[in-house]
């Protein structure tokens, strides 16, 4: 007989699709078979699971048609299980995902579009956190903690148009060229809403600089490797408005 | 003490509820979808002056043979310690281990190893929260042979042992006494009376699709005739206790939840 832990891992083991016939000669038979009562199970899951991601992911799903949706979700689950108990927290490497599976490989924008919907997500759920003014910011060189729900995006594609096309209220008729340029995007969360802000490359590059815990010097020379004439005054005043930096160190 | 019937918060009714604040006993909310800072959190943060707040782990694991996920534990109790709900609950099972989350409520066999490990989990959360526990009966769809003892059996032994409370779902017995053929008063007249805090009756539905029909506890429709008829049995023996009205899948208008509702206060007055 094994004991719990053993049990219990047979069990993932099963709903995860494998065929676990010590964990079948553990369950009571009667009536409906061990491996039809485990199928509930295992249905359960990837019913669950999918709607979470359809949630997470509605343009993506929306772009590729519920039923072929559906069968990437079904394949991404047979190998990623959540990891935690907040289902919205599940789906990080759904983008990943996509932009290895070959039945996506025509639709070259599709991974860029789930990356800035898992920042959407990740944005509409942060931490709330209380902005720092910005009389806190003195001549000298600081590095600055950006507010918990700021997320960048970045894609050669025009992710953001077709993330505007493909909601309820957006232009269902929009024609969007693919060569029109890609996006440069800062998303992050505004009192009652995500707010998806297209930004300059240079900014993009200070500000992901600044992410990775760049004094505000070496940011600034990250923004002119990609524009000799960035500032980052603009760019300062923009994150202080938003209330989008809490702290300066 | 909360003397009428409360339904499950659902983000479809939240702005009909915010405008109309209808009469309704109490809210009770998944701790999961609350924790983090969406707008959710906020809009419960207003509704939770008019109403009486009932906390729903689904996260918890009480069962996993391992470690409790502390890291998880701290974010209910500081979620609990914001609402400052009137009950907290989690249910008798499982949903993952080594790191893996099901996101199901997963059946446990009733043996004395699974009762010390379950017992040593609620004591720890009861301790963390600073708050008793309900402990919910799940709706199950496979039972262990090697198991020792019936579930009612092990939910009365866990309340002598750790001294938590019993949230008793009547459709989850419904269904359980179907799929496994055995009768529902009994599992009722084993349960420890004066432990049972707050009940759950919800809708499910039959799947024939192996040729053999099973309940589905979908909560997707509206509370069946028979689970009436149990819940009418539960009161009797439990008394008036809050009620909750349970919908998670095809949402109906938030009419319908509250004539369900007023329908178990009616019950209850009887």
């Amino acid at each position: 007989m094994p004991d719990l832990d053993r049990l219990q891992r047979l069990i993932c083991s099963a709903i995860g699709g494998r065929h676990e016939p010590q964990l079948l000669a553990l369950i009571e038979g009667g009536g409906l078979q061990p491996e039809a009562r485990l199928q509930i199970y295992r249905n359960h899951a990837i019913l669950t699971l999918t709607e979470a991601l359809k949630a997470t992911f509605s343009v993506v799903c929306r772009l590729v048609d519920e039923r072929f949706f559906c069968y990437a979700a079904h394949e991404y689950i047979g190998e990623t299980l959540p990891s935690r108990p907040c289902l919205a927290e599940y789906g990080e490497s759904f983008p990943d995902f996509l932009a290895s599976f070959p039945a996506c490989r025509e639709l070259v924008y599709l991974a860029d579009v789930a990356r800035l919907e898992w920042a959407i997500n990740l944005a509409l759920h942060a931490e709330r956190a209380i902005p720092c003014d910005r009389s806190i910011l003195c001549t000298c060189d600081r590095a600055l903690t950006l507010h918990p729900s700021v997320q960048l995006v970045a894609s050669q594609w025009p992710i953001e148009r077709i993330w505007h096309a493909n909601q309820p209220d957006g232009d269902n008729d929009a024609v969007i060229d693919l060569d029109a340029g890609g996006a440069r995007l800062l998303v992050f969360w505004r009192s009652d809403r995500v707010v998806i802000n297209g930004i300059e490359e240079s900014a993009h590059a200070f500000l992901h600089a600044i992410v990775q815990g760049a004094r505000l010097s070496a940011a600034t020379i990250a923004g002119r490797r990609v524009a000799p004439a960035f500032n980052s005054t603009a760019t300062l005043d923009f994150l202080f408005a938003e209330g989008l930096i809490v702290s300066v160190q | 003490m909360i003397l009428t019937a409360g339904i499950g918060l659902r983000s479809a009714h939240v702005a009909e509820m915010e405008a109309r604040r209808p009469r309704v006993g109490f809210l009770e909310i998944h701790a999961e979808n609350y924790m983090s800072g969406s707008p959710a959190l906020a809009a419960l943060n207003r509704l939770r002056c008019d109403y009486p707040i009932s906390l729903h782990g689904v996260g918890l694991s009480l069962g996993s043979a391992g470690a409790l996920d502390t890291r998880h534990l701290a974010r209910f109790k500081s979620l609990a310690d914001q609402l400052d709900p009137a009950f907290v609950s989690e249910h008798l099972s499982w949903c993952g281990t080594n790191g893996i989350y099901l996101n199901d409520l997963l059946p446990l066999p009733y043996t004395e190893e699974s009762l010390d490990l379950f017992c040593s989990h609620v004591d720890q959360v009861q301790d963390g929260l600073g708050r008793q526990l309900l402990v919910e009966n799940p709706a199950t769809y496979l039972r262990f042979r090697h198991s020792t003892m019936d579930e009612a059996e092990f939910l009365r032994a866990v309340v002598e042992r750790t001294g938590c409370g019993v949230l008793c779902d009547v459709n989850n017995l419904y269904v359980i006494a179907q799929n496994f053929g055995f009768d529902p008063i009994g599992y009722l007249d084993v349960l420890p009376a004066s432990a049972v805090a707050e009940i759950h009756i919800a809708g499910h539905h039959c799947n024939a699709a192996d040729g053999y029909p099973i309940l589905i506890d979908d909560h997707g429709s509206p509370v069946s005739e028979p689970v009436w008829a149990l819940y009418a049995e539960a009161i009797e023996r439990f008394g008036r206790v809050p009620t909750l009205i349970e919908w998670d899948t095809r949402i109906p208008p938030l009419a319908v939840l509250l004539a369900e509702a007023q329908r178990a206060d009616l019950l209850g007055y009887a």
